[in-house]
């Protein structure tokens, strides 16, 4: 072991220096608990800066808020007075123009359900915000993305910001927008379209980048002005790429508009579903929730044909006929048709849910209760304060001794030697550290131990320039304040992960090997990646009531498609080449999936789990709805006091945990591409 | 060869015009360079001040990271000529198509179209260059896929504010020169690959143009058709006579082609002459490896292997060889003769003899 490889000597110097904090805890308490006295008020200053800056900004803006207000009455009322038949009608032919019967179908299907659910004045309200701010979000996306697309110089920084827009968690940027344009629906509809903006911006960069040079070419040889070659040759050209973020742009319209509900003000869906919750009425809730299903679905499916490669056409006179229809019902019944709202077909089916969800939790009290504690007080309690801590007669029966953390290191030492022995001295130094890391509790780590040891990982997924990167925006969350509260994020979201990428794995591994679980577990993925945030929060609710074990489950609901959508893909993309070698080879079918397919999967598999721990930050501020402690609760506590300081820098803090980790997982990924040569 | 004096510096304008007579060249590139990287402008002027010869300025430039993907290109091109370039994948030969019309500006050098510089021209004329005078065919077919055949065709047209229906009517008549009628409503990705790229012919003639660039156009197909379309290729040619720049890598399509050819490695163009010159007189070892596939009969003449000379001892049959045919069409001759035979000009003056045991072994080397 003369020359340690990178990774050795990036552990070696984590597990020093861990053990170096364990040992002097006693003696210098501060290496522990970050001393208060050291922390900068960056938090009053960014929101001093921000308020002296919003101020600056406040006249434009309420001025721009004015002029919005416009186009929302103008659709809100467009929407709300429109009977219902010709709404209904006039969707049905569209979805018949976009995806003929199926689609046509799936819409009156959908609407129906809208509309004897009784919600369909709320929905029109939350889709008059959708179609004022999707147009919004278009231009916007659409000419950023041009823009970077004509001055390559300055794609670079549109790609980091767009990055930072897009891993600021969505309440973050409410708060100074709520300051900006004061209560009420404005707020929403700006908020939904700079987060709907980012993907129709990277969608029409991309397509606009992946046009073939050759028509490039052929456009500029033709003698086209750049105008000209741009508009009439370059964009339809990557119409399929742009059509994928018109789809991407509508889905985070929608679901940003239903977590704007939480601002109030309008009386919109999802406001409709955070009402019914906080009255704990979950069979509305779960109705209201389905109705935002119905609607992202729809949405989905119809602007997803526009991403197709070769569309059907379908008869224009069926869509026109539809139409007519619609007009003819709404002129015949003008007098029933004016009180959409009345229709309650499904409050009985809402009460029966009520009831017997009551009935089921009771019934099942003791088996939930144990399910809910068993997860708390054996897997979350001992990663969030650590063995030494979570270990108590009440929970465990016994209670932690010295002489048991000696015995867990040692063992932990053991294992370490034992690999270590074995040439791999990396992962012997990992388990001694994943052992101190167990005893102490991810939420009370040392911070000098976390800043190394994050900057050691970090060196070695992305070089120096991520180490010092790292390095330098944790410390100014350490400065900051936030340092507990990042780490109890930290360690919320790292379980989730932990268990997506446990879980999701398990399952993508399923799916790969078998294609009938993939028939029953793709259609779950495809609903669970349409329904938005918000929805998850109901189902979990209903079941285990406000607490961080109901957080957990709603971010591993959410933050698990990604997992094993990749997993699934990288084990089943191996090329055929390869695997008609290993078969030539006389390989099982357990030999290939181990020395074949999972080697070739690792890129796939760790960008799904990147894409998890993306997706497990998002979550997290919207589970603080429902009870987590962390940097979610302080973003969610400062909209609610309306104090941008505290907003923004909670929101920078978590931005910053999403975007080292990003980056870290990426290093990694790209490290092994680079590794297979692909 | 007439651009061999242009190598070294930049000449001036005055003696270009002496070099190529009187007549102005449909194409001049003198001394053009294409260098990638960063501050090439910069580096290749520092390079080329510092270092006498060209291939020095190249290995500078290398050892600075940047890439001279041409080097000191200089070559005229007549009008109404076909000018292949070939090369291997990587030689250059498509960049410097690039920079002769304009896709990429060239970092160096000088390169004219009728007399007129172009590296130096302005965006406005040269879009007015583009749509007045220049066509361009690629590789890939570069069709735009959200247009019809026929709106693929009539783009250049379009670009320029020509009126849908006279240039619907113009695209029409290029498609039926390229032999695509009854294909105008079909989308590119209902098209074969042949048929794609006919559509890219038709695309690229359709303004009229008077200097034609050909982007390996037949590589991608496969060989049936691409020999079908060079045959179409040069009726078209016969019928239009424009000026030609034609990129390839296929040595028998150049040599198939080409009035003349430029063969281009590691991005200097090495040697430039007719396609008998490249058989025959190969300048170096690179030149004479890629002839060595070709079917040398075809292209090499009675005269490299006779002997000359009016004494010489022959036999009694006289199969009537003249010194301009090729070898295969002198073996066919000679088939069952044994002794040497005469050579004689047109008008039946010795000019040499021919062993019939020489003509066959000149073909079987070459072949082997």
């Amino acid at each position: 072991m003369a020359s340690l490889s990178k990774g050795s000597v990036a552990a070696l110097i984590a597990a020093v220096v861990g053990a170096l904090c364990l040992l002097l805890e006693s003696s210098l308490p501060w290496l522990v608990k970050f001393p208060a006295a050291w922390v900068l008020p960056a938090t009053g200053w960014v929101g001093a800066f921000m308020e002296w800056f919003l101020a600056l900004i406040k006249p434009t803006a309420r001025a721009f808020s004015a002029l919005m207000f416009y186009p929302m009455e103008a659709a809100n009322y467009v929407l709300s007075h429109t009977p219902w038949p010709l709404v209904i009608c006039a969707t049905t032919a569209l979805a018949w123009t976009l995806g003929g019967v199926r689609m046509a179908l799936m819409a009156v299907v959908g609407l129906g359900f809208v509309l004897a659910s009784g919600y369909w004045p709320e929905s029109m309200n939350t889709l008059a915000l959708v179609a004022v701010s999707v147009p919004l979000a278009l231009i916007i996306g659409g000419g950023i993305g041009i823009l970077a697309n004509e001055y390559p110089r300055i794609r670079q920084p549109v790609q980091a910001v767009l990055d930072i827009m897009q891993t600021v968690p969505t309440f973050a940027y409410l708060t100074p927008l709520l300051v900006l344009f004061g209560f009420g629906p404005v707020v929403g509809l700006i908020a939904s379209a700079i987060y709907a903006a980012p993907p129709m911006a990277r969608n029409v960069l991309l397509g606009l980048e992946r046009v073939e040079p050759e028509i490039k070419e052929a456009a500029i040889m033709a003698g086209g002005t750049r105008l000209q070659q741009l508009f009439q040759c370059e964009i339809p050209s990557a119409g399929q790429q742009i059509m994928v973020g018109v789809n991407q742009c509508l889905m985070a319209a929608l679901s940003m508009v239903i977590i704007a509900a939480v601002i109030g003000g309008f009386d919109d869906i999802g406001w409709e579903v955070l009402l019914t919750m906080r009255k704990a009425q979950f069979g509305q809730s779960l109705l209201a929730g389905l109705v935002i299903v119905i609607f992202a679905i729809l949405i989905d499916r119809m602007s997803g044909t526009l991403t197709q490669d070769r569309r059907d056409r379908h008869d224009p006179r069926v869509a026109w006929g539809i139409l007519a229809l619609g007009v003819l019902v709404s002129a015949a019944f003008w007098g029933s048709v004016q009180q959409p709202g009345n229709y309650g077909l499904f409050n009985p089916v809402a009460d029966s849910v009520d009831r017997g969800l009551s009935s089921f939790t009771s019934a099942n009290a003791e088996f939930l209760t144990a399910l809910k504690n068993n997860v708390l007080f054996y897997v979350l309690l001992p990663m969030r304060i650590g063995l030494d801590q979570a270990v108590l007669p009440f929970t465990w029966g016994f209670a932690w001794t010295p002489a048991m953390s000696a015995a867990l290191f040692a063992a932990g030492a053991a294992a370490g030697v034992v690999f270590a022995l074995r040439g791999q001295v990396a992962l012997g130094i990992m388990l001694l550290i994943a052992a101190g890391m167990l005893e102490t509790g991810i939420s009370q780590l040392p911070w000098p131990f976390v800043l190394v040891g994050a900057g050691a990982l970090a060196w070695v997924a992305g070089g120096r320039n991520l180490a010092v990167l790292t390095v330098v925006l944790l410390g100014t969350i350490l400065l900051s304040g936030l340092w507990e509260r990042a780490l109890l994020s930290l360690y919320l979201s790292g379980a989730a992960v932990f268990a997506c990428a446990v879980m999701g794995g398990a399952i993508g591994l399923a799916s790969a090997v078998s294609p009938g679980v993939w028939r029953v577990v793709r259609p779950v993925c495809d609903m669970l990646q349409t329904i938005p945030l918000f929805v998850f929060l109901i189902p979990v609710l209903m079941v285990f009531q406000i607490g961080e074990f109901s957080a957990f489950l709603a971010i591993i609901a959410y933050a698990i498609v990604p997992m094993i959508r990749y997993t699934r893909h990288g084990l089943v993309s191996t090329p055929e080449e390869m695997i008609e070698a290993a078969t030539a080879s006389g390989a099982t079918t357990w030999q290939m999936l181990k020395d074949i397919r999972a080697p070739y999967a690792a890129p796939s598999i760790l960008l799904g789990l990147n894409q998890t721990i993306l997706y497990a930050f998002a979550m997290l501020v919207i589970a603080a709805l429902i009870g987590t402690t962390g940097l979610g609760q302080s973003i969610y506590l400062a909209l609610g006091q309306a104090d941008v300081g505290l907003g923004i820098s909670a929101g920078a803090a978590m931005a910053i945990l999403a975007l080292i980790a990003d980056r870290m997982v990426q290093g990694f990924a790209e490290e092994r591409r680079k590794a297979l040569g692909l | 060869m007439r651009t061999s004096g242009a190598r070294l510096s930049t000449p001036p304008l005055t003696e270009l015009t002496q070099v190529s007579g009187s007549e102005t060249p449909a194409i001049t590139c003198r001394n053009v360079w294409q260098v990638f990287g960063n501050n090439a402008d910069s580096a290749l002027k520092e390079a080329l001040s510092r270092h006498e010869t060209p291939e020095a300025a190249a290995q500078d430039l290398r050892g600075k990271g940047l890439i001279p993907a041409v080097q000191d290109a200089s070559f005229d091109v007549k009008e109404g000529e076909l000018f292949v370039i070939m090369g291997l994948s990587g030689s250059g030969k498509s960049t410097l198509i690039r920079c002769i019309s304009h896709l990429l500006h060239a970092t160096g050098g000088e390169i004219r179209i009728d007399g007129e510089n172009i590296v130096e021209a302005s965006p406005k004329r040269l879009i007015e260059l583009r749509r007045k005078k220049l066509g361009m065919v690629f590789q890939h077919f570069g069709l735009f896929p959200h247009m019809t055949v026929a709106e693929n065709v009539a783009y250049p047209l379009r670009v320029q504010g020509v009126k849908k229906k006279q240039r619907l009517a113009k695209a029409q008549e290029v498609i039926e020169l390229v032999g695509l009628g009854g294909r105008e409503k079909n989308f590119p990705r209902e098209l074969s690959g042949g048929q794609r790229q006919r559509v890219g012919i038709a695309r690229s003639l359709v303004a009229d143009c008077s200097v034609w660039f050909l982007d390996e156009p037949f590589s991608a197909l496969d060989p049936l058709i691409r020999r079908q379309l060079q045959d179409e290729f040069l009726e078209i040619q016969a019928k239009l006579r424009t000026t030609i720049v034609f990129i390839t890598h296929d040595i028998n399509e150049a040599l198939k082609l080409a009035d003349r050819i430029a063969i281009m490695r590691d991005g200097k163009v090495v040697q430039i002459g007719t396609p008998a010159d490249i058989v025959l007189r190969p300048v170096d070892d690179y030149v004479r490896e890629f002839s060595k596939d070709v079917a040398k009969g075809q292209h090499a003449h009675v005269s490299s292997v006779m002997q000359p000379g009016e004494h010489h001892v022959y036999g009694a049959d006289d199969p009537g060889l003249r010194q301009d045919m090729t070898l295969d069409a002198a073996l066919a001759r000679c088939m069952e003769l044994y002794e040497p035979v005469p050579v004689r000009t047109d008008d039946g003056k010795l000019v040499g003899v021919v062993n019939p045991a020489d003509l066959a072994a000149a073909l079987q080397v070459e072949q082997g």
